[in-house]
């Protein structure tokens, strides 16, 4: 066994990731299926409408909520094997220097699907405790009969079964593409990317200074987490906003906390894992800043402050997408006319809280994790390799 | 003047403890060449890295011109780095992501040093300056890092192992090169070495045993990089 249980600890994010993914799905699916149940006791047009505005938009809400996360959740695992290989090319190299074949060390991978396993499971778990409340007012919202919270044992295949064999296999799938490399490259740990021509420096290029050029070349180098940190601050965004929203026209504040909830969670889950990234991936250049003389705030300011417009261009776009969105579903699902609910509108004043809330949680985890860079060892870092 | 007294230190704790110094006392004049020769677990890079403010001692002090560097805070001895040392290691440790000319920069800027290029035309790296370190060789990274270290216009310049991972043509080339700067600047050399012939190059050549010095000896005639042994 070449990859403990403990490694995919790490997994951290992913298992948040599918449990709350899981326990948004469960929740809707499960109620739309035993809503089917009682179709036939639903008499009368605007009943009707109530039950298919119910199923449509439980329908929607895992649609969104299930393709975000997921498709999130795929971007974290592989960005976790890619860690992983990364962090271990040595011993995988020795592996296959003694005749180990790449897919016999791949399938190997197939336990990064436990985390999977974990938070899906953990998410359908959840969903059943809160079903009970979330039938009560999903009910009282929609005026729709009382209906009996069923186990649709249909739901634990499509949302924790396949779930796991497909993310295992696509772990599996990803490290054999990885370990398709000489077995001396890794052993020796040499670079797995090719390597990039350095861009001559424009005219002048000695003036720039070099706080500067390294902000934007740790920036560049790893998308991966400027995609992460502008994931965290477009998902608080727009959860935390369109929860207010959703409660202003009349949606039930359940539904408003847990979505704000989820979208705090998925913010500072996918904070932690960029920032801990940034930290542990540029070690030594933190330790050879340090050994040379560069304060605390410069080294701060140089490899994280670059992340700061991505963060907030990511909450304003998370702003502008759940204001788009809300648009829609109101055009789309529900008629005014008939149903009496108020008009949807931008509020200014919930942007600014939801913005303030932000800036303290982001501005505290890079103090935070400023605290951290002072404390990366320098003669642990000196004495690798 | 470095003046080290009496200089403690040990690694973990109880059964585990490795006392890596036991003791020791060293003064290096300014301008001069030290090299600190041992074999592996001698303790000569504890005593380079606790000499260069890089580590602590758990006892002793470690006074430049008088000023004890062990009781400086955090961001003083960042500070004193700053100003008055440089390094080199055996891993070169240049930012795999930036150019000669960044990495260069990377010392220069701290000294406010605006023609840091002419340092890395000094070390031959003039038609490299924008070749990252992977598209160097190792002697050609190394004289990066010698030029990153020298931009910065140190008081002392300390060496771990410079030449370990180097060839020998390539290692004498740079010791030459380090040598023959710091006769040009006067700047202190502390350097780590386990290689004998090395220490020939030294005024002083300090020698290390079980965290102990155990001999210094000051050579009559520093030989260059292409008369000593390899």
């Amino acid at each position: 066994m070449i990859i403990r249980p403990k490694d995919t600890v790490k997994l951290f994010g992913v298992l948040i990731m599918c449990a709350c993914a899981v326990l948004i799905c469960t929740l809707f699916l499960n109620s739309n299926i035993d809503l089917a149940r009682i179709k036939d006791q639903i008499h009368g047009p605007e009943m009707m409408m109530i039950y298919d505005l119910t199923v449509s938009s439980g329908n929607m809400t895992c649609a969104v909520t299930g393709g975000a996360l997921g498709l999130t959740t795929v971007v974290m695992l592989l960005f976790y094997v890619k860690h992983y290989i990364d962090a271990h090319k040595s011993e995988l190299g020795i592996l296959k220097a003694l005749g180990y074949s790449n897919f016999e060390i791949a399938r190997e991978f197939w336990v990064f699907g436990l985390s999977v396993f974990t938070g899906t499971a953990i998410g359908f778990g959840l969903a059943y405790a809160f079903m009970p409340m979330f039938y009560r007012v999903q009910r009282n919202d929609a005026a729709l009969p009382e209906v009996a919270i069923h186990f649709n044992p249909i739901l634990v295949l499509y949302l924790i079964v396949l779930p796991t064999i497909l993310f295992s296999a696509l772990a599996i799938l990803y490290s054999y593409r990885k370990l398709k490399r000489p077995a001396l490259e890794l052993v020796r740990g040499s670079k797995a990317t090719k390597v990039r021509k350095a861009k001559p420096a424009k005219k002048g290029g000695a003036d720039v200074p070099f706080l500067r050029e390294l902000k934007r070349n740790i920036l560049m180098s790893r998308f991966s987490l400027v995609f992460f940190i502008w994931f965290a601050s477009f998902c608080y965004a727009a959860t935390v906003i369109m929860s207010f929203s959703l409660k202003e026209v009349g949606g039930s504040e359940m539904m408003a906390a847990m979505m704000a909830g989820i979208g705090i969670v998925l913010a500072i889950t996918t904070l932690f894992l960029a920032a801990t990234t940034v930290i542990s991936g540029n070690a030594k250049t933190i330790a050879m800043l340090r050994v040379f003389g560069y304060s605390d705030r410069e080294c701060a300011g140089a490899i994280l402050s670059g992340y700061r417009p991505v963060t907030y261009i990511g909450f304003a776009l998370g702003t502008l997408y759940q204001h788009g969105l809300m648009k829609l579903m109101m055009a789309l699902f529900f008629d005014n006319s008939v149903l009496g609910l108020p008009e949807y509108e931008f509020d200014v004043g919930v942007f600014f809280i939801a913005l303030a809330s932000f800036v303290v949680i982001y501005e505290l985890f890079m103090l935070v994790y400023a605290g951290r860079l002072r404390r990366v060892p320098l003669k642990e870092i000196m004495l690798e390799e | 003047m470095i003046e080290i007294k009496n200089a403690v230190k040990t690694y973990g704790a109880g059964d585990s403890a490795t006392s890596a110094l036991k003791g020791v006392s060293l003064t290096i004049k300014d301008g001069e060449f030290t090299v600190l020769l041992g074999a592996s677990g001698s303790g000569k890079s504890t005593l380079l890295h606790i000499a260069s403010g890089l580590e602590r001692p758990d006892e002793g002090s470690v006074e430049y011109d008088g000023m004890d560097i062990t009781a400086l805070g955090d961001k003083l001895l960042t500070a004193f780095r700053r100003e008055k040392v440089g390094f080199i290691f055996q891993q070169y440790y240049l930012l795999p992501g930036l150019d000669v000319d960044k990495n260069v920069k990377m010392g220069a800027q701290l000294a406010g040093n605006r023609d840091y290029r002419k340092i890395i035309e000094d070390v031959g790296l003039g038609d490299k300056l924008h070749k990252l370190p992977s598209e160097l060789s190792g002697g050609e990274q190394q004289r990066a890092s010698i030029a990153r270290a020298l931009a910065k216009r140190p008081k002392v310049l300390f060496l771990d192992e410079p030449t370990g991972a180097l060839d020998e043509e390539t290692g004498r080339q740079v010791l030459d090169y380090i040598s023959a700067l710091q006769k040009e600047l006067g700047f202190s050399v502390v350097m780590v070495t386990h290689n004998a012939n090395i220490a020939e190059m030294a005024n002083t050549v300090v020698r290390m045993n079980s965290g102990r010095i155990i001999e210094t000896a000051v050579n009559e005639r520093q030989k260059s990089a292409y008369e000593i042994g390899w």
